[in-house]
């Protein structure tokens, strides 16, 4: 049997307040397509920030294509180092950097050559079906649909070994979300990409998911 | 909603009439004086053209220049301490940076010249006295602007990057604007500071309009020498007020958040916040006790200054009520009209503000000093309280405008649409949502006020006196260690009602 791609072994995350996971295992393989679903307050986006290394976990150990990221207590590879993607749900774009600011930074982040770097950004602007032109708006110019889209294309700009996605449709009409669910579904088949969704949406989880897992106030289900 | 003949307009036109006669009228007599002289164009040719004119203007914006360059350089590293690293005990720390805006910057510019003897009395030796008051401005922008930055947009930019640059890139653009706004402000602040060039005896335009009325009773003199020096300060306010409109951030609440990527600067941070409090408030505040203690008959000083020390308080007190009265009402009207109008209002507000203490003095006694009705109040202490509501009621409302902001419309439509007059939803409703907001700006008010010697010490009548006047005056001949002891208590008297009011915070968030 092959190794799975994600793991994930007992991992906890407390808050002083209240919140966060408890002793949470699950393996997802290379490829896959997972929907995780839950309630409210239940820690869906604490999983995914501690996958990323936003978050150090308590306890447990998280590994990704076979290497260690965290355990006791600490984050062993940096969030930078991971080559993780992650679409957030109020999506965090840039205020001060236009469309193309916004896939430059990442870009040249992680080391696309600088003669490189326009061809990338059209390829990955073609595959989020974004409009061309909006290359040099803000993303206060662009509608609701659009800022989705330019958070999708920064989030696979740099080829992510793993793409995160914490309630990506949160904030769009029915219809629209139905558009951009079919159009990440294909993007997802074309890149093979490994993906982790977090959502309540039942809809989300038959378009998108191989498999789904509940996680409840203590640790995840399968 | 409220109808052209609530009470609610006639409560707002007095608070507006009671702000244009001690705001706006000393500063239109100036205009006029100048507008309706005998030889206009030679006397602006004299206030702009003139050689030592320019010399003058070169020493003011110097100053300024360099406090809001150092001010905001370290006000920026420490506001970031303070909002994305994990040192110990933040809050401590925080109230013991912004400790030294809170003292009169005199008193700071008092304790380097014990520290650095002649070298203090200098152009830098001002510049490094007001940047010691005026630092904390540009921290806490930092600190907020850093806060109101949804920390998403720096994960995101983590996941790709290091912390260096997302500082670079992400965070330090972003908070920008905040900075730029607060360098203005410092900038304004420092061009229009007497105190402390009159200490150190930096000549700078402030301290030539004070010379100007005060030694050799030249009045139209004071008058053109204090025109380039409104119209850079008002400039500068006017784009304080521009640079704010760029910020484009996420609406978060101000509650502290922190990521693990910064963990790695706590250590860092602690230090230089650390070596912050020792530079800014520990060294001056030593090196006035070590002087007063050092001194002899501190306690007879402390006994001759009893009627001055009293008159200040008074007049803190009762121009602080004062000012926060008319600014909750300028505020509440500023927070409910249209934006368009509230810009407006913003930037008048903050020009005024930005007018030099003796600028304003000069006004007020243009007001004033003449025969009848007016002629009387000259004469009396009532000029201290004036000064006090002309220099502070702009920035009040300024304040008071986002206190109110803060209570929604609806909440008073409610109480309109359940009946309630005006008068009784603002104390049923308004008030006592705000009423925390609306002691910080008293406390602050008074904290100023009682500090205040710029436009005090023009207007005061004969044989009236403050103490912050006593102690301007008493620079000039006195021993050091009096001076140095009567400062001291200014600090231990601006430290009371601080504490009052951290007391209050505290007991709110508790509860």
């Amino acid at each position: 049997m092959t190794s799975p791609f994600l793991r994930l072994a007992g991992v906890t995350k407390r808050y002083d307040s209240r919140g966060g996971i408890a002793d949470v295992s699950l393996e997802i393989a290379n490829g896959e397509s997972v929907v995780v679903v839950g309630p409210s307050g239940s820690g869906k986006t604490t999983l995914l920030r501690l996958i990323a290394g936003l978050e150090r976990p308590d306890a447990g150990e998280i590994w990704l294509d076979g290497r260690k990221l965290a355990g006791d207590g600490r984050n062993i590879v940096p969030a930078n180092e991971r080559r993780v993607g992650f679409v957030f749900q109020d999506l965090a774009l840039w205020p001060h950097l236009t469309v193309r600011g916004n896939l430059e930074f990442v870009a040249d982040s992680v080391g696309i050559d600088a003669r490189a770097r326009p061809a990338r950004i059209l390829d990955v602007v073609g595959l989020c079906r974004i409009d061309a032109g909006y290359l040099d708006r803000y993303p206060h110019q662009l509608s609701g649909g659009e800022q989705q889209r330019v958070a999708l294309a920064r989030a696979v700009i740099s080829s992510p070994r793993l793409l995160l996605l914490d309630e990506p449709f949160s904030n769009l009409d029915q219809e629209l979300r139905s558009t951009i669910r079919a159009d990440l579904a294909a993007l997802q088949r074309n890149l093979r990409i490994t993906a982790v969704y977090v959502t309540h949406d039942v809809g989300d989880a038959e378009t998108l998911a191989h498999r789904t897992l509940t996680i409840r106030s203590a640790a995840v289900g399968g | 909603m409220w109808g052209v003949w609530s009470s609610r307009t006639f409560v707002i036109g007095g608070a507006a009439a009671i702000f244009a006669i001690v705001c706006v009228l000393p500063m239109a007599s100036m205009l006029w004086g100048v507008a309706t002289a005998a030889a206009p164009i030679s006397l602006l040719q004299s206030a702009f053209l003139d050689a030592r004119q320019r010399r003058l203007l070169a020493t003011t914006i110097s100053l300024g220049l360099s406090t809001a360059a150092l001010s905001a350089a370290a006000g920026m590293l420490l506001g970031f301490v303070l909002a994305r690293t994990r040192v110990p005990a933040r809050a401590a720390l925080r109230i013991a940076l912004v400790a030294p805006a809170l003292l009169p910057p005199y008193v700071i510019a008092l304790a380097w010249t014990s520290i650095a003897g002649a070298a203090a009395f200098t152009l830098f030796g001002a510049v490094v006295s007001l940047t010691t008051a005026y630092f904390p401005i540009a921290m806490l922008a930092t600190e907020v602007g850093l806060r109101r930055v949804d920390p998403r947009l720096e994960e995101a930019a983590l996941l790709v990057t290091t912390p260096r640059r997302v500082l670079r890139r992400i965070s330090g653009p972003l908070v920008l604007p905040n900075v730029i706004a607060a360098a203005l402000l410092i900038f304004v602040l420092a061009v229009s500071e007497f105190s402390v060039p009159g200490v150190l005896r930096v000549r700078v335009f402030t301290t030539e309009v004070f010379s100007a009325f005060a030694a050799l009773y030249d009045f139209a003199r004071a008058t053109v020498l204090s025109l380039p020096l409104m119209l850079v300060s008002c400039a500068a306010a006017w784009a304080a007020t521009g640079s704010g409109k760029g910020l484009i951030v996420t609406r978060r609440s101000l509650r502290h958040v922190t990521t693990d990527a910064f963990d790695g600067w706590s250590a860092a941070g602690t230090v230089l916040a650390s070596a912050g409090i020792v530079v800014a408030l520990i060294v001056p505040v030593s090196a006035l006790l070590i002087e007063a203690v050092r001194a002899q008959s501190v306690l007879a000083v402390m006994r001759s200054s009893r009627d001055a020390a009293t008159n200040s308080l008074l007049l803190a007190s009762l121009g602080a009520t004062a000012v926060t009265i008319v600014a909750l009402v300028l505020g509440y009207a500023r927070a409910r009209t249209t934006r368009r109008v509230g810009v407006v209002l913003d930037v008048c507000w903050l020009m005024l503000f930005a007018v030099p203490s003796t600028v304003m003095g000069i006004g007020l006694i243009g007001v004033w000093n003449r025969a009848g009705a007016a002629g009387f109040v000259y004469g009396t202490r009532a000029m201290l309280l004036l000064a006090t509501l002309s220099r502070f009621v702009p920035a009040g409302a300024l304040a008071a405008a986002a206190i109110v902001r803060a209570v929604p419309d609806s909440h008073e439509e409610a109480a309109a649409t359940a009946g309630a007059g005006w008068l009784r939803t603002m104390n049923r409703i308004v008030l006592p949502q705000i009423r925390t907001g609306l002691l910080a700006v008293w406390v602050v008010t008074f904290i100023l006020a009682f500090g205040e010697v710029g436009a005090g010490i023009l207007v005061a009548p004969p044989g009236e006196s403050t103490l912050p006047i006593r102690v301007y005056t008493m620079t000039a001949n006195a021993p050091p260690g009096h001076v140095a002891a009567l400062a001291l208590f200014q600090c231990l008297v601006v430290f009371c009602p601080l504490a009052l009011l951290g007391f209050v915070l505290a007991r709110q968030e508790r509860s």
